[in-house]
């Protein structure tokens, strides 16, 4: 049988994870997550495994059951409370998707949030070529860009509170315009962990990450040291500067084993301005400890 | 005579997707084998975006694929023996270099979703300027065969290698493969930062065709490499292919390990380092290499 | 096969205006410039040919991020209508169909083919090199220095500080009245960017346009399908 051949196949393949991670757990799926037998997927879409780790949040429900409507069939939900080890079951439930078993239905209704209500012949809506609200969604439309006064697109998202690069739980309403964030407003604060989330080790692996080290992220977070080149040099100077450290200081000291500070950062005053990927650096500069005392923006009208 | 190297390209785009897997398997040290990464893949399906553009979805890896297959088919196998036997082969690689920061944008931009589209917004800003660079190396490789042919720029190589009369050219030309493979310090498309960018929205057999079109471009952007640096099919006892495919192979190693043990700065930076020092060097490798020719 | 390429040619173009996305549009024109490459190639102008697809490229691909940067038109969720200004676009159109007719009818062109042994390409770098080097040497500098000057005059950021705050060129002598012209006060404002402060609501995109209110759920909307939140 091709089909069955083509499934064993797969199964000998890492089990594709995506991990939505509640309080107190962080550090535990992380380590798990080290395990050749499993790939820490970076979008739902991904994988087939939905790892649930800890008890989430009420407020966090509404955003797991949209996660899990995005990973596609056939998949499964796994529940994970930090005890014991997940990875035989995990292998187990792989291999069985691989071959294709059970599936688990939307959790969700698959339709737009609101009625089509474009106008036009072409049913655009907005002022002649742009704007417009299809489905109750506002095109983006210009705005004042606050670095160098091109007009762009401004686009408002919320993200969190399982984006892979943000910490758990926090969720943040950014604006932008192209890659720069013009506005960045706090709606919920990151899930509490203990301390051992906070381990320099695991802080400074986040960060090598997202400069594209997977593999020395690894090898950090097993204790053993960097063998990348530019690692603190590609962090540009002065980024993200609190309590007068930068960014790349940060980095600097977990990678010698320090604690980070420990003063939360006003994260809506220190984003705007910053590129995409400059302002995941900053965010992820600070350690689960620190961020846990982020303050919540205001929700505004 | 075509069939035979029309036969010899398929079998290099597949035997080199392989190594090529094989080989970031290797250097990353964990993951799967390519086939069962493959495998892995192919047995899930894929959840559509809200209102995806779908022509060019699946347009995107098709393009890709297909540019890999062209920039490849000017390589000789064999001294003078290319599938297009072109008198400006060099230009034909560029414009497939061109068409791939298109492929890449329409990959983030058909799914109507915001990792990928500002995946692709950044790759375009950061790879446009990359292909002056490139286009600059080709031509100072072009100088000395007199021809923009590369069958010709491989018999200039007889004597000595362009990597050792133009020692600029290969650096500059693998930051070029890292930029049109997406990988490493130039993967600004499908970053770890964005949760993949253009990829973000994509499994199962959607990002099977797109791993495997990113693969055939690492193979078709070392071949060139090969023939442009280090001689392509010229070498001694072996048959042409043979030199040309350990050649190649070497170069894909070269790009892989440059893609994961060099880190990726942030895009503004990135860009103000191409314009400033990058392209500033790559004219004076011209200039170089112009004078020498002389 | 060069009918068939210029067929193509002509349909791509064609789809240019029957789309409904400005991507679609943008690279519906670029099949088709690449198929006229195509056609210059099999003309045995393979560096000119080739080099419009390359150029073609580049162009289409940095057209298209501006137009989308601009106006905002997602994939498929709104599709948008490519013409305006049609009777304008029509004469001007029909003027030009009319020039380069009577440009081809009455131009003499040459009909002996190529010898194969020709260096089109070499004796292409001759005719750029030798008689036609003023030419295009001069295009060329031109085009460079308007782009450049387009970018210096639209940058925000001045020589001396930024452009919305009347940027002044410091004194010739310590202290001393700044160099150069004054500018202009009422000119040169910018009336948008009054406050760096918080944008609230009027970057938010919806407000700008007056039906945008009746769409409360809209923050949590995106979040539906379109994002792994």
């Amino acid at each position: 049988m091709a089909v069955n051949w083509l499934a064993r196949l797969a199964a000998a393949a890492p089990a594709p994870v995506f991990t939505c991670i509640g309080p107190g757990i962080q550090a535990a799926v992380e380590r798990l997550c080290l395990s050749p037998a499993l790939d820490r997927v970076a979008t739902p879409r991904a994988a087939a495994i939905l790892l649930v780790a800890g008890e989430i949040p009420d407020h966090a429900q509404e955003a797991l059951d949209r996660v899990h409507d995005q990973v596609p069939h056939p998949r499964q939900t796994f529940r994970w409370d930090g005890t014991g080890d997940p990875e035989p079951a995990l292998r187990d439930l792989w291999r069985d998707l691989a071959a294709g078993g059970d599936t688990e239905t939307d959790r969700r209704p698959d339709a737009p949030p609101n009625d089509w209500c474009g106008v036009g012949p072409h049913g655009q809506g907005g002022k002649g070529m742009m704007g417009g609200t299809p489905y109750g969604r506002p095109m983006a439309m210009t705005a004042d860009d606050p670095r160098d006064g091109l007009a762009l697109d401004a686009y408002t998202a919320r993200l969190g509170p399982f984006v892979p690069m943000l910490p758990p739980g926090l969720v943040l309403e950014v604006t932008l315009q192209g890659d720069v964030i013009v506005s960045a407003e706090v709606r919920a604060a990151p899930f509490a962990q203990p301390d051992d989330a906070s381990a320099p080790d695991f802080c400074a692996a986040r960060m090598l990450r997202l400069v594209g080290l997977p593999r020395d992220a690894d090898r950090v977070a097993r204790g053993a040291r960097l063998r990348a080149i530019t690692a603190l040099r590609a962090i540009p100077e002065g980024l993200g500067r609190h309590d007068g450290q930068d960014a790349r200081g940060r980095l600097a000291g977990w990678l010698a084993g320090e604690r980070g500070p420990e003063a939360a950062p006003a994260l809506a005053t220190l984003l705007p301005g910053l590129e995409w990927s400059e302002a995941m650096l900053v965010i992820n500069s600070f350690s689960p400890a620190t961020l846990a005392h982020v303050a919540i923006s205001k929700e505004d009208a | 005579m075509i069939l035979l190297l029309a036969l010899a390209l398929v079998v290099t785009l597949l035997g080199g997707v392989l190594v090529g897997g094989w080989l970031d398997r290797v250097v990353a040290g964990r993951g799967a084998g390519p086939l069962r990464a493959a495998a892995a893949l192919a047995v899930r399906g894929s959840v559509r975006t809200e209102a995806p553009d779908d022509l060019l979805q699946r347009l995107a890896p098709i393009l890709y694929l297909a540019l890999a297959a062209v920039g490849l088919s000017v390589v000789p196998f064999a001294p003078g023996a290319a599938l297009v036997e072109s008198p400006v082969g060099i230009v034909i690689w560029g414009s497939c270099e061109a068409l791939t920061i298109i492929a890449v944008f329409l990959h983030g931009w058909s799914p109507n979703a915001p990792f990928p589209l500002i995946g692709a917004y950044r790759y375009v800003a950061i790879a446009l300027p990359v292909m002056l660079p490139s286009m600059f190396v080709l031509i100072a490789a072009a100088l000395p065969a007199e021809s923009l042919s590369l069958s010709a720029i491989v018999e200039s190589q007889r004597d000595i290698w362009n990597v050792v009369r133009q020692p600029l050219g290969l650096p500059l030309f693998v930051m070029v493969g890292l930029t049109l493979t997406l990988r490493g310090p130039m993967d600004y498309a499908d970053a770890a930062d964005m949760a993949g960018g253009t990829s973000a929205e994509e499994g199962g057999g959607a990002r099977l065709a797109w791993e495997i079109a990113r693969l055939a471009m690492l193979v078709s952007v070392s071949a060139v490499a090969a023939a442009v640096f280090l001689g392509g099919p010229l070498g001694p006892v072996l048959p042409g292919p043979v030199w040309l495919w350990f050649k190649t192979a070497a170069v894909m190693a070269l790009i892989v390990l440059a893609g994961t043990s060099v880190t990726r700065t942030t895009p503004s930076r990135m860009l103000g380092l191409i314009w400033t020092i990058v392209l500033p060097l790559s004219f004076l490798h011209l200039g170089i290499a112009g004078v020498l020719a002389l | 096969m060069i009918l068939a390429l210029v067929l193509f040619a002509v349909w791509s173009g064609w789809r240019v205006f029957v789309v409904d996305s400005m991507v679609r549009a943008s690279f519906s024109l670029l099949a088709s410039f690449v198929a006229v490459g195509g056609a210059g190639v099999l003309m045995s102008a393979s560096y000119i040919g080739v080099a419009t697809v390359f150029m073609m490229a580049v162009e289409m691909m940095v057209m298209a991020i501006f137009m989308v940067a601009f106006m905002m038109n997602p994939a498929g969720l709104n599709p948008m209508s490519m013409v305006h200004q049609n009777r304008l676009s029509m004469a001007a159109g029909a003027l030009a169909f009319l020039g380069l007719s009577a440009a081809v009818l009455t131009a003499d062109l040459p009909d002996r083919p190529v010898p194969p042994e020709t260096r089109v390409v070499f004796d292409l770098g001759l005719e750029l090199l030798g008689p036609s080097m003023l030419i295009f040497e001069t295009a060329g500098v031109t085009l460079l220095a308007t782009m450049v000057g387009a970018v210096v005059l639209s940058s925000q950021q001045g020589r001396f500080g930024s452009a919305d705050e009347g940027s002044r060129p410091p004194g010739l002598t310590e202290n001393g009245e700044p160099a150069g012209r004054v500018p202009d006060e009422s000119g040169g404002h910018h009336m948008h960017h009054g406050g760096h402060g918080d944008h609230g609501g009027d970057v938010d995109g919806a407000s700008d346009h007056g039906q945008g209110h009746d769409h409360g759920g809209h923050h949590h909307g995106h979040a539906a399908k379109g994002d792994p939140s």
